[in-house]
């Protein structure tokens, strides 16, 4: 048996093989065990209330989310969540990377500060916001009196209009540091003969930035688009130290109603088919951007 | 065309000087030749002249136009460089295009000189391919299409055939005196190999540590180099420099070694070094001073054999003979020196006498 072994697997795959087994078998406990499990459980009709009864339902689960109005109003919130995260997180992260990459005075010292909102943990983050929005005492508010922009303290968190956006912003002053930082990485590796070419070649700053810089970035910004992406559809830490949905559903976001559904209603079947749904799509969307960028590399 | 006047141009990073006053002027449709170890301010030169760095003093002017101030863009010159800097996510065809089409070219007009010159430079069979699907040749050919489609004055060319292996160095140091003899625009070249140097140049400008050394052409600076710097920087192998200074009788004397130097050449009792060529050795003959030499290595190269010998005076030498003569290791013979082929250098100053 294990003479047939060594002979199909050589003795440096035997080696690798023993030497990656506890990482494995972490990885088999903490990660493919719960994912498993609440495959099995989205199948099922488990409410906590009555714990004992907890018959087979195949997809009804499933099918029972489709029907459900909150589910397509959480989408839609989760949607321009995403989107306005995603685009300007990007966006900042280029331009940011842009500034640092230029040799000026103060240029480490401002990069090492940049990483600082980073490095904040996500539920200070959250209440160092909720701080500032706060209608009260908040940053916001004395600030925007002072130069005259409003005329009295107003609720920010409490406008249904700016809920969204507030949380957005929040999310953006965490997330964008890391993906410049990413992108500088990228952009540092252009070989500076491409710009000297492409300044005798007659191009101007734009020019180059189009021809010369976004092209070598190009592999910087799937990684930033896939994993603000994927950052952003399922955040939850905002949306429940800011809002908890709130007010009224104006941030009832997908990962909040999978919090509500699975927590506070206790439906754990439904629940756990809704995080299938979310982690499908989540896939596809990261699919869909490597796909889009990776084939033009 | 355009002709390129450097008057006392300077670039200061900090507190170095990477080319300190420099006086050059290249002639219409010349092709000029900067030469010098690495370090020496050979590409900041040719930079201040694209436009590419700041001049941090002197004027440049093309024809009678001061272009000090002057963006790349406006300068009209092209620039070939020694690692391709070819826009990797375009296709040939669209770096070659891409020139004329920062300048607004009509469509068809592109598209006839994108064909012109792949044809010229043999590379119209990749035009649809992407610089990593190229090798090192193609890749330089590319560059070249891309700088000579626009039809500029004045090319500015660094190092550009120092990645290439040593063959195909030679058939592209062809290409491009090809291009030039056909497009009769300025070239201005930079290189450390003195054979490019040698072969390409109209005229060669020897440079050491932001200076220009010595400015002439190839078989000046050959025959007639400035000082011992750019006496060795050229020739392969390196000229023979020897230390000594010249005896009471007007020969010069190292040692037990004495040699003849042309009449009333250098003061008695000056310290000066000798310069001797591997090649300017001939069988002894009347009229040729002589030199006894033991030789101590043979290594033919099969067109000529070259010899290392030890001189009276344990001087050690690098000589190049013909073929024919019969030279076995330990000989000892006698060699002609025609004396008017000497070299003799001011040994404080290392300035020609
Ligand atoms: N950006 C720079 N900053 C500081 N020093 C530089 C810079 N570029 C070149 N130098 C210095 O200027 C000198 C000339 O450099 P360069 O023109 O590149 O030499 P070459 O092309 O002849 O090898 C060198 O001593 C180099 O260290
Ligand atoms: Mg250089």
């Amino acid at each position: 048996m294990l003479a047939r072994l060594n002979r199909k697997f050589g003795y440096d795959e035997r080696s690798a093989a023993i030497l990656v087994f506890p990482v494995v078998a972490v990885l088999l406990v903490v990660a493919a065990y719960p994912i498993l499990y609440s495959f099995w459980v989205s199948l099922h009709d488990i409410v906590l209330t009555r714990p004992l009864r907890r018959p087979f339902v195949g997809g009804d689960n499933y099918l029972r989310i489709f029907g459900d109005e909150r589910f397509w109003l959480a989408v839609s919130r989760t949607t321009v969540y995403t989107v306005v995260t995603v685009v300007v997180t990007t966006v900042l992260a280029v331009l940011v990377a842009l500034l640092l990459n230029e040799t000026f005075p103060g240029q480490r010292i401002l990069s090492a500060v940049l990483l600082v909102p980073w490095a904040t943990p996500s539920v200070v983050n959250g209440l160092m916001w909720k701080w500032i929005y706060d209608p009260t005492y908040g940053l916001l508010n004395a600030l925007l009196l002072k130069v005259g922009l409003i005329e009295r303290y107003r609720a920010w968190l409490g406008d249904p209009d700016l809920t969204l956006m507030l949380i957005a912003n929040a999310a953006v002053w965490k997330q964008m540091p890391l993906a410049a930082l990413l992108l500088i990485v990228t952009m540092k590796a252009i070989p500076d003969d491409l710009y000297r070419a492409a300044k005798v070649d007659g191009a101007n700053v734009l020019q180059r930035f189009v021809h010369v810089t976004l092209p070598a970035l190009r592999p910087g910004l799937m990684l930033v688009l896939v994993y603000e992406t994927m950052i952003s559809i399922r955040h939850f830490d905002l949306f429940l130290i800011m809002t908890q949905g709130g007010p009224g559903d104006a941030s009832f976001t997908l990962s909040w109603l999978i919090y509500v559904e699975t927590f506070r209603s206790l439906r754990f079947g439904t629940g756990a088919a809704m995080s299938y749904v979310l982690a499908m799509a989540t896939f596809l969307l990261s699919w869909a951007v490597i796909r889009w960028l990776g084939k033009r590399i | 065309m355009a002709a390129i006047t450097c008057e006392k141009l300077t670039k200061r990073y900090g507190s170095v000087t990477a080319v300190d006053r420099l006086d050059l002027a290249i002639g219409h449709g010349e092709f000029m030749v900067l030469l010098g170890p690495s370090g020496c301010g050979k590409t900041t030169t040719l930079n201040m002249i694209a436009g590419l760095e700041e001049i941090t003093d002197g004027t440049l002017r093309f024809d009678a136009t001061d272009v000090t101030w002057q963006p790349p863009h406006k300068r009209e010159v092209a620039m070939v460089f020694q690692s391709y800097a070819l826009y990797p996510n375009k296709t040939v065809r669209e770096n070659i295009a891409f020139p004329l089409q920062l300048r607004r070219t009509p469509r068809a007009e592109v598209e006839r000189a994108v064909a012109d010159v792949s044809e010229q430079l043999e590379i119209a069979h990749l035009l649809d391919r992407h610089p990593s699907q190229l090798s090192g040749g193609q890749r330089q050919r590319v560059a070249l299409g891309r700088a000579i489609v626009r039809k500029p004055s004045v090319f500015l060319m660094d190092e550009p055939l120092s990645n290439l292996d040593a063959a195909l160095r030679l058939s592209m140091r062809s290409l491009i005196k090809h291009l030039h003899q056909r497009l009769q625009a300025t070239f201005v070249y930079v290189t450390h190999d003195q054979a490019e140097a040698m072969t390409l140049a109209d005229r060669i400008a020897v440079m050491r540590g932001g200076l220009i050394q010595q400015l002439d052409t190839p078989d000046g600076i050959y025959s007639r180099p400035a000082n011992t710097f750019v006496a060795s920087f050229l020739g392969s192998p390196p000229i023979n420099l020897v230390e000594g200074e010249i005896a009471a009788d007007g020969r010069f004397a190292r040692g037990a070694l004495r040699l003849d130097l042309p009449p009333g050449a250098v003061a008695p009792g000056r310290a000066v070094t000798l310069g001797l060529r591997p090649e300017d050795v001939a069988a002894p003959a009347p009229g040729l001073a002589s030199l006894e030499a033991r030789v101590t290595l043979v290594s033919p190269l099969g067109s000529e054999t070259l010899l290392e010998v030890v001189a009276p005076g344990d001087v050690a030498l690098t000589l190049r003979v013909p073929k024919e003569w019969r030279v076995r290791h330990g000989d000892s013979m006698t060699f002609g020196i025609d004396p008017a082929r000497l070299h003799l250098f001011d040994r404080q100053t290392e300035a020609r006498l």
